[in-house]
């Protein structure tokens, strides 16, 4: 029945694309970044617009300019840069101060290094010294192939990540999963094989397939892609600025807040106005209603899917068929699951261990009823999250 | 500026996956229509009109019913999913081909409002809606769904019964092949047991049909009819005969799976279909019911809630 393939490895046959630098990005910043520019300011690339506000080691990374320009707009959730306008007559060109290569790199070790890291836009909340570390080099979904061409072209600056992360983090036993059939060996690690048919390429799984245990405290999950963000300051020396995006068939080093639709057409990419759009892929990626939109530094794929192509989700009435059971790499029952929840029984959602769902998808993906499961789960983990914080909020009250 | 001219164009958004397996329920009801394709052709073949009439009247019934009622429940009609065409034609097939019209048409009727209605609709069932509606009539009218006694107008034996009134020497002459092809008095598709044996491949070969509740199903029947074979060859009739005979395939391949009234992890669903295996041996042994077949069903799918307490621990759960 099951006429989409989702295995997720592929023969990589191009190399690595180039992107032209686009004249006007949008960068995506979150919540917890504050931006430090202001309207009009002339910037330069790579010089910093948005600081993540702690003093730790751990966080989300700082944002940097992608490009020379001028701060045209600042946004709640985005930084708009455009091309500098032309000096008028008699006045001088305003030269764009560029941030010098950080020499540091080389020197800094431990949670220093990790400081420095975070500071040139690496995330390094999910990271704990001396834990084992997992590298994810599986191609995350079918149709993004980001892993798999970065382990083909990058294998350079994949080294450099790994020593970076080495002196920063101390990791114990370091161990690379690739897909079933493929040889690959990064400096220092063990290879292991593993399945490529999506799910079993989500973090969870891989850790499972690299150590035998599911859950495991204490390992570290980190991709291809992220790596090769470490492994590009390392090489660099420079902050941040690219994203590594599959579209279509090619991979692309995209300038981060390069905008969708520029991206799109500079690819060639065919897509219609009744398509959906997508960051990521096409099993968990975040659909986009303004191409508009930037490409953030850990954004793996646009994908195109036309509209028609699969029968519409609709809040049609479980079928008990249990397809959804045998799908589930959570071994939970989503079908049962998204009853409880849409029902407003959300206590029971957690009794029936709503919390080990891993929101890989595949539970939408094969109901024959066209039923949102993985969206009635997810209504459930944030009504439950809600209920908590509100439970925490009157005990500090009291 | 063209990031003014984007902003004007929305495009639709969805959550994800993107991406579905392309099942549908109707997709799923038309593959099953052609799997059981060939038991209509060869029920068609053995009983004439007969059946066609029997078949007729139910899947009718069963889709006229089924609207009718939800409009009565205010529930938005499901006709083009093609579920109860579906077990209109599957219970039809547990029938006799000389059944009245008005006792095929009654009890379409309770299977669809008992079996499925009651309960909310397809899906909801907690029971097999076709050998629900067939556990209604054999109650309410014993003589007129009686396969020997409706049947005679052919001159054949109907082994089960022949097996329960007048013991192990009546079925000497009856073939496993003679049993495969039909070629006995039966349910009008319960005993074109060869034509089942097709369609269900054609399911599982489309993934629309796991191989757990078949496969432990037919297991069931074999280990209990093989013990009781061994206690006395003499008394107890051989467990390819029970295999073949009566309604037993059509309950593995399409009674047994029945969505909503079977369990859905592997281990219950591994157990469900031996018990019931074994419940159809024990009831065709000691019951006084020719054929035990769709109580068996029945009973399997009372413990369904039991055996699907046996649930794997979630990943990563203690």
């Amino acid at each position: 029945m099951m006429k989409l393939r989702l295995n997720t490895s592929v023969e990589i046959k191009d190399t690595l694309q180039e992107v032209p630098t686009p004249l006007r990005v949008r960068i995506p910043i979150e919540s917890k970044h504050k931006p430090v520019v202001k309207k009009k300011q002339i910037l330069g690339r790579g010089q910093v617009i948005a600081e993540n506000s702690t003093k730790g080691a751990y966080g989300i990374g700082f944002v940097h300019s992608s490009i020379d320009g001028i701060v045209e707009d600042i946004l709640p959730d985005a930084i708009v840069i455009g091309p500098i306008p032309a000096p008028k007559e008699g006045e001088e060109a305003v030269a764009a101060p560029r941030p010098e290569p950080c020499s540091e790199l080389d020197s800094l070790g431990n949670e220093e290094l990790c400081r420095k890291l975070l500071e040139m836009g690496v995330d390094t909340s999910r990271f704990h010294a001396t834990r084992n570390l997992v590298i994810n080099g599986l191609n995350p979904e079918p149709g993004v192939l980001v892993s798999e061409q970065l382990m083909k072209d990058a294998q350079e600056v994949l080294k450099a990540g790994l020593q970076v992360l080495e002196r920063a983090f101390k990791p114990g036993v370091v161990k690379l999963v690739v897909a079933n059939g493929k040889q690959f060996s990064l400096h220092g690690c063990t290879t292991v094989n593993a399945s490529d048919v999506y799910p079993a390429t989500i973090d969870p799984l891989v850790v499972y397939a690299a150590t035998g245990a599911e859950r495991p405290d204490n390992v570290d999950v980190i991709s291809i892609s992220a790596l090769y963000r470490i492994g590009l300051v390392a090489t660099t020396k420079l902050p941040l600025m690219e994203a590594v995006v599959s579209v279509g068939e090619k991979v692309y080093r995209v300038p981060t807040g390069m905008t969708v639709q520029d991206l799109l057409d500079t690819t060639g990419t065919a897509y219609g106005t009744d398509w959906k759009l997508a960051l990521d892929g096409p099993m968990r990626g975040v659909a986009v209603s303004d191409l508009g939109v930037g490409i953030a530094p850990t954004c793996t794929a646009v994908t195109l899917v036309q509209d028609g192509l699969y029968p519409p989700v609709q809040p049609n009435p479980c079928i008990n068929c249990g397809e959804c059971v045998l799908a589930c790499p959570a071994r939970i029952h989503p079908g049962m699951l998204s009853r409880y929840a849409e029902f407003n029984m959300f206590e029971s959602t957690q009794s029936q261990h709503v919390g080990a769902c891993f929101e890989c998808g595949m539970c939408t993906f094969v109901c024959p009823a066209n039923r949102p499961v993985m969206q009635y789960l997810l209504l459930a983990k944030k009504q439950l999250a809600a209920q908590d914080e509100a439970v925490s909020t009157c005990r500090l009250q009291d | 500026m063209a990031s003014q001219d984007i902003s004007k164009k929305m495009y639709s958004v969805a959550s994800a996956p993107l991406w579905h397996s392309g099942a549908t329920l109707q997709k799923n009801m038309l593959h099953t229509l052609l799997a059981i394709l060939p038991v209509v052709a060869m029920a068609v073949y053995r009983y004439g009109y007969d059946a066609v009439v029997v078949m007729a009247w139910a899947g009718f019934t069963a889709v006229v019913t089924e609207a009718v009622v939800q409009k009565i429940m205010k529930q938005a009609p499901t006709s083009d999913d093609f579920s109860a065409l579906v077990d209109g034609l599957l219970f039809a097939f547990l029938l006799p081909a000389t059944a009245p019209a008005w006792m095929v048409i009654l009890g379409t009727a309770f299977m669809v409002i008992l079996g499925r209605m009651v309960f909310g609709g397809y899906g909801g069932s907690p029971v097999c809606a076709p050998a629900l509606g067939w556990a209604v009539l054999a109650i309410s009218w014993p003589d007129l769904v009686d396969l020997n006694g409706m049947l005679l107008k052919w001159d054949l034996i109907e082994p089960l019964s022949e097996l329960k009134y007048f013991g192990l020497d009546a079925i000497s002459s009856v073939t496993p092949m003679s049993l495969l092809l039909g070629e006995n008095l039966g349910a009008l598709g319960a005993s074109q047991a060869l034509m089942i044996i097709i369609g269900g491949a054609y399911l599982m070969s489309r993934g629309l049909l796991r191989w757990f509740i078949p496969v432990s199903f037919l297991a069931g029947v074999l280990v209990a009819g093989s013990i009781y074979n061994f206690i006395d060859p003499q008394l107890y009739a051989s467990p390819t005969f029970h295999l073949l005979s009566g309604s037993t395939l059509l309950a593995a391949f399409f009674l047994m799976p029945y969505p909503s009234s079977s369990p859905t992890w592997r281990l219950p669903m591994l157990l469900f279909g031996f018990f019931g295996g074994v419940m159809v041996i024990i009831i065709r042994t000691y019951g006084i019911y020719p054929d035990g077949a769709p109580f068996a069903i029945l009973l399997a799918n009372l413990c369904t809630p039991l055996f699907d307490l046996i649930q794997p621990k979630p990943f990563g759960g203690r």
